[in-house]
């Protein structure tokens, strides 16, 4: 190879001329312009968008973490600050940077899922020391705290994850409303996919979850699409996916991070999207949970009660080898899901799915016994190692006003078990029910869809202490009722059942000004404010009582209660007094069907401690 | 130096070898081995030429890179598709957007979410990266003079390229590093009276160009320097596989923006400059043709984009985003040439495989070597201006 | 596009073929016949200009696969032809005297993975990472954090916790709970 460059290539002997010696000096007209640098570099400010120090709203955070992930350099550590407690919905956590490692690339800044956190447009920080230069913006104060510029979210429409909910399909009100059959349709694989999709997999939900579900982790498994091994992390902590993940209160997706500035994750949804794709096969069931050889020990426990408590206690009980027998007081399992729920929201068919698997993994059970008078307590005692009660609440509360006494005034829990059993249930033309609570709801939807079958149309009010913002029941519950064509109207306190010739012709209620005062539940009423509810039978819903009739006496009198009646127990909800007597359910806690199950989990490892004492 | 007249006696120099290896008894006193870099303030960024010498000329030269190296392609094969722009850039100091361009443009064909891509976005982006073409070249035609101690250009362009900076902090939140373009779309609308400033420094730079131009081409000096230097003869192009205004100076006018289009290219009324020496002149004037093209480039964006819109499409959530098992091939036309990416993916949620294939890949090693043989030491850094070498982009 | 991928699709027995987009093409072919099929695309195919040349690891198949990428300037296409070649034995022919600049690349794959190309000129010459005596830096099973750890020192005291296990930890120390998976297999 030879040398190429300029050797072949001769310059024809370049156009150069005076003028190229003389142009260049039109540069020396700038020499008597202005300078254009800046005068004073150090107090420049930057722009607006400018992405400098950190700070953040430390109020407004919730330590979920998420900005850790999302941050390339590891420049993020979450840790525990002074003043900011943990609690549900924040982890008490807040990001620490280490600027040694950052890039100020405002990634943290642009998925933080509260926007607490930006950068501000200040770029000048010198010390020293380099061990300063990590901090806890808005814990370790800085200059620049109170910075309104600098760089945040971007809008619009800007979003790491996706802020509307997968919407779930549902019957229309119409088709509906004459029917018991299921109405939430369940979303398809796509739509789950989707769903799980916007999830950050903090874990925030986590703690709130009564029985801290391994929810990000479940999530995860439906984007991974494995189904079987969803089915495995539902079971280690709810032993009941297909019944919660329809009814469940989801208290989780009150605190979920993505739900600060968008919709929650619809977590119910999505477990209940893993159970229903397993088939009712409780082989499968087996199978995927590996319960098709469990090892027996030699222990025996009674369980009262199948409602969420008994349930959950007898499988983890079970899962332990014990040899469980559950007594249950009605003809078929399932206790306030099967007999307080109605089918539209939760069907049979579904609570069978759940409750044979749990049968299956060899826990026994005796349907029609009641306890104190088929058996007695002291009996079960003599023959079993340990005995678990989630007997629950099944006796209506009275409103005791003037006239609550008519036999055309009824129970809400009376009504709703007779709708499961078959028995005769009482259906006017128009109905007026008493309470704001999910069980209001529940009888109230019930009540119209009997007065549809009957008389083809709906007339029912609901009426509630509470204004609307505050009705205990869940929103949709509320927004789902009055589509159906129910009246429900916040904020009147009922005064007296009008009854007349002996019937009942309707209700008489006061505005309702506030519920409690100092001394806690005092309801203030604007009398000027009467109104009267038409109706011929009305129906009370304001709360349950326990039934605690299966005690006797001497077992009662070495047991401790607390004020209203309560059973008092230990941290390992034992009763107090009772060693081998451990309580669980709504008679404890809740009332839901997730604390029931939750705290039936507690009770079992807690029996499985007791029994193995000393050992 | 290009001196037409005196031509020593090239008998007594040593040839290199077909294999590139040369013979030359450095014990003998006749050459002399020195090295340019890595840190010099003639090379261009932290790059090493090892030179032996016979006298003041080059027998041979040897380019040595690895001083930026970080692994950034590892490290990107390492990190979430999201994650990957605020690393890319640093492969590229010259003109940083063109790497995010590339990461977010693969990722999204990949993930077939191309579509997705508001309109705006697509604006912004080719207005971002046009804003670092002008910086580049402000910092590079001027600086080409300068190589030749005429420094009173590169003030100026410095002092434009500022500007442009300016513009930049204010559109992206920083001056240098831009982390702009993101999978899904850019980050962030023109804040208002964004286009009444661009439009301010624009007509200073007007203003200065012509002066640079009167500067640096009508400048004995220059000319006699940069006029027959260097020279790509145009049977190069395709045998290194030169780019860009390398490849245009020497009459072959290949520009991805044009043969590719990309972004709003293809409505955007431009045409390409070339020239056909092939020498330093030619390759400098080649550019200021550009750079009075991109400036009439970005006053035509901003003239055609529209007022408001989305600026980024949803993209699934940054922290599970996975992409299916692909691989593509994604370039644009940089301010030293066609500058492309390739993308693997293999089904998770991190790349594969991230190559860059930067125009300094061949520039910087199989032709600089070629060219500084002969070549008087005084003409390297023309030469490696010239050529626009690079290293971050070899290296990677 | 179509009648060229059809007409070296029998010619060179290409596997895998897939059209990314309108102007870009990648295919298998076999180790033996690539350097063969690359010649015959510069020089009747019209792809004069070379554009990249890469390599990926696919280290669960143990195999490496080498990307030759050839630009059309004509038709503004490119073609992506790709060789699967043993983990083992990483040895490719070389194609240096077909454009100038792959003993470049030549040189930074036998660097970066390992591969040798013998009779490239300068293949065996330092390239990016002078004095490296580690494995090839850009294979697979090259840790850099592990490489990191051992090789720099991490700033002392940065101690992070996961929000869920301390929320955990605070608050319901005893509810039995779901074991936490590994953030990456969520
Ligand atoms: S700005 Fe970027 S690098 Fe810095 S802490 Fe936030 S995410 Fe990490
Ligand atoms: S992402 Fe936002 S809310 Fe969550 S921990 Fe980080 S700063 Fe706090
Ligand atoms: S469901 Fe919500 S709170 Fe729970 S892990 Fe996901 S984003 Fe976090």
């Amino acid at each position: 190879m030879k040398q190429q460059t300029r050797n072949n290539k001769r310059i024809n002997i370049i156009t150069m001329n005076i003028k190229d010696i003389l142009t260049p000096f039109t540069a020396w007209s700038k020499v008597v312009q202005d300078p254009v640098t800046i005068k004073d570099p150090l107090t420049r400010e930057a722009a607006p968008r400018y992405r400098g120090f950190h700070k953040n709203d430390i109020d407004m955070c919730i330590g979920c973490g998420t900005c850790e992930d999302i941050c390339e350099n590891q420049a993020i550590d979450m840790v525990p600050v002074e003043g900011v407690e943990t609690k549900s919905g924040d982890s008490g956590l807040r990001p620490r940077i280490d600027y040694g490692r950052c890039c100020w690339c405002a990634l943290c800044v642009d998925i933080c899922t509260t926007n607490s956190l930006n950068l501000t447009n200040e770029y000048t920080w010198v010390d020293a020391d380099p061990e300063v230069f990590i901090y806890t913006p808005g814990v370790d104060k800085k200059s620049w705290d109170d910075k309104e510029d600098g760089w945040q979210k971007p809008v619009p429409n800007y979003h790491f994850y996706g802020q509307k909910r997968v919407h779930m399909g549902e019957l229309h009100a119409d088709e509906r409303k004459d029917s018991f059959i299921e109405f939430v349709k369940g979303y398809s694989k796509e739509q789950a996919e989707m769903e799980a999709d916007r999830c950050v997999s903090c874990g925030i939900c986590t703690a709130t979850c009564p029985a801290h579900m391994g929810i990000p982790e479940y999530i995860a498994a439906v984007r991974n699409d494995d189904m079987e091994e969803g089915m495995r992390i539902l079971y280690e902590t709810n032993p009941l996916p297909e019944i919660c993940g329809r009814i469940c209160t989801h208290k989780c997706e009150d605190v979920c991070s993505v739900g600060v500035n968008g919709d929650a994750l619809s977590i119910r949804w999505l477990k209940r999207y893993i159970a229903d794709q397993i088939p009712a096969d409780v082989e499968k069931y087996n199978e995927i949970l590996y319960t098709k050889d469990i090892k027996k020990n030699d222990k025996k426990i009674a369980v009262i009660g199948s409602g969420p408590a008994g349930l959950s206690a007898a499988y983890y009980l079970g899962l332990l080898g014990y040899s469980v027998t559950i007594f249950e007081k009605l003809p078929e399992a399932g206790g306030m899901m099967r007999y307080g729920i109605p089918s539209y929201r939760l069907p049979y068919d579904q609570i069978d799915k759940d409750v044979d698997y749990i049968l299956s993994i060899g826990v026994d059970i005796k349907y029609n016994v009641n306890i104190g008078t088929d058996i007695t307590l002291q009996q079960l005692n003599d023959d079993y190692d340990a005995v678990y009660a989630g007997t629950g609440l099944h006796l209506g509360r009275s409103t005791r006003i003037p006239g609550s006494d008519h036999k055309n005034v009824y129970q809400s829990v009376d009504l709703l078990r007779d709708i499961v059993t078959g028995a005769p249930v009482p259906v006017e033309k128009k109905i007026v029910v008493i309470g704001g609570g999910n069980v209001a709801m529940d009888i109230t939807r019930s009540m119209a869809r009997l007065q549809m079958e009957k008389y083809g149309e709906v007339n029912v009010i609901a009426t509630a202490l509470e204004d609307e913002e505050h009705m205990p029941a869940d929103r949709e519950e509320i927004v789902e009722a009055r589509e159906e064509g129910c009246d429900v109207i916040p904020a009147y306190g009922p005064q007296e059942v009008i009854i007349k010739d002996d019937k009942v012709i309707g209700l008489k209620v006061w505005k309702c000004l506030s519920i409690f005062d100092e001394t806690g539940f005092n309801p203030k009423f604007d009398e000027s404010d009467e109104r009267i509810f038409e109706g011929d039978m009305v129906i009370e819903s304001i709360g349950q009582g326990m039934d605690l009739s299966y005690l006797s006496e001497d077992i009662k009198a070495k047991m401790e209660f607390g004020p209203r009646g309560r059973i008092l127990v230990n941290e390992d909800w034992q009763a107090k007094g009772l060693p081998w007597l451990f309580i669980g359910g709504d008679i404890i806690e809740g009332p839901d069907v997730i604390h029931g199950i939750a705290n039936g989990h507690r009770g079992a490892m807690s029996i499985d401690e007791f029994l193995n004492q000393g050992r | 130096m290009s001196n037409k007249f005196f031509q020593p006696d090239r008998s007594k120099y040593p040839s290199m070898k077909d294999d590139g290896t040369l013979d030359v008894d450095l014990s003998s006193q006749k050459y002399t081995k020195i090295w340019l870099g890595p840190n010099h303030p003639g090379v261009t960024g932290n790059m090493a030429v090892e030179m032996t010498l016979g006298g003041d000329e080059i027998v041979q030269a040897k380019t040595h890179v690895g001083y930026l190296h970080r692994g950034f392609e590892k490290l990107i094969e390492r990190r979430l598709f999201v994650q990957g722009f605020p690393t890319s850039i640093r492969m590229c100091v010259a003109e940083p957007d063109t790497n995010e361009y590339l990461i977010a443009r693969s990722t999204e064909e990949l993930s077939g979410l191309t579509d997705r891509v508001p309109e705006m976005a697509e604006w912004l982006r080719t207005l971002a990266l046009e804003m670092a073409r002008l910086q580049g070249l402000l910092r590079g035609v001027p600086g080409q003079a300068g190589t030749y101690s005429l420094g009173i250009g590169v003030q100026w362009g410095v002092y434009l390229r500022d500007l442009i900076l300016d513009r930049f902090e204010e559109l992206t939140g920083a001056r240098v590093y831009h982390m702009y373009i993101i999978p899904g779309g850019v980050r962030g609308l023109l804040p208002s009276g964004f286009k009444r400033r661009m439009e301010d420094n624009l007509t200073d730079i007007d203003d200065f160009i012509v002066r640079i131009r009167k500067l640096i081409f009508h400048n004995s000096v220059f000319k006699s320097r940069a006029v027959g230097s260097a020279v790509i003869p145009k049977e190069w192009i395709d045998k290194f596989g030169i780019v860009g205004t390398n490849a245009r100076a020497s009459g072959v006018k290949r520009d991805v923006r044009k043969d590719n289009p990309y972004l709003k290219y293809s409505e955007l009324d431009f045409d390409p400059p070339t020239a056909t020496d092939g020498d330093v002149y030619s390759r400098t004037w080649v550019r200021w043709q550009e750079l009075v093209q991109t400036v009439d480039l970005i006053r035509q964006i901003m003239a055609k984009m529209p007022e408001k819109g989305d600026i980024r499409g949803d993209m699934p959530n940054a922290l599970h985003w996975k992409i299916p098992k692909g691989e593509t091939y994604v370039k644009l036309e940089s301010g030293r040439g066609e500058y492309g990416m390739y993308y693997v993916t293999d089904g998770s949620s991190k790349p594969r495989r991230v190559n860059l294939r930067g125009p300094s890949y061949t520039h910087a090693i199989a032709v600089l070597e070629k060219m500084l043989i002969n070549t008087n030491i005084a003409d390297v850094h023309a030469t490696m201006v010239s050529l626009q070498t690079c290293p971050p982009e070899i290296e990677r | 596009m179509k009648s060229l991928i059809e007409r070296v699709s029998t010619k060179y027995n290409l596997q895998e073929v897939v059209q990314q987009r309108d102007n870009l093409v990648f295919a298998y072919v076999d180790k033996e016949l690539a350097i063969d099929m690359v010649t015959y695309m510069r020089d009747y195919e019209g792809y004069a200009h070379f554009t990249l040349m890469s390599c990926v690891d696919w280290i669960e198949d143990g195999k490496f696969q080498l990307l030759y990428l050839l630009n059309n300037p004509e038709t503004k296409t490119e073609f992506g032809i790709k060789v699967a070649i043993d983990r083992d034995n990483a040895v490719m022919q070389s194609a240096h005297h077909l454009w100038e600049q792959i003993w470049t690349y030549q040189r930074e794959l036998k660097e970066a993975f390992g591969i040798d190309f013998p009779g490239s000129p300068r293949v065996d010459e330092d390239f990016v990472v002078e004095g490296w005596d580690d494995m090839p830096h850009m294979r697979r099973d090259f840790d850099t954090n592990k490489y990191a750890e051992e090789t720099y020192f991490m700033r002392e005291g940065r101690k992070s916790y996961d929000p869920a296990t301390y929320m955990r930890e605070k608050l319901y120390p005893k509810q039995p709970v779901t074991a936490k998976k590994n953030k990456d297999e969520q």
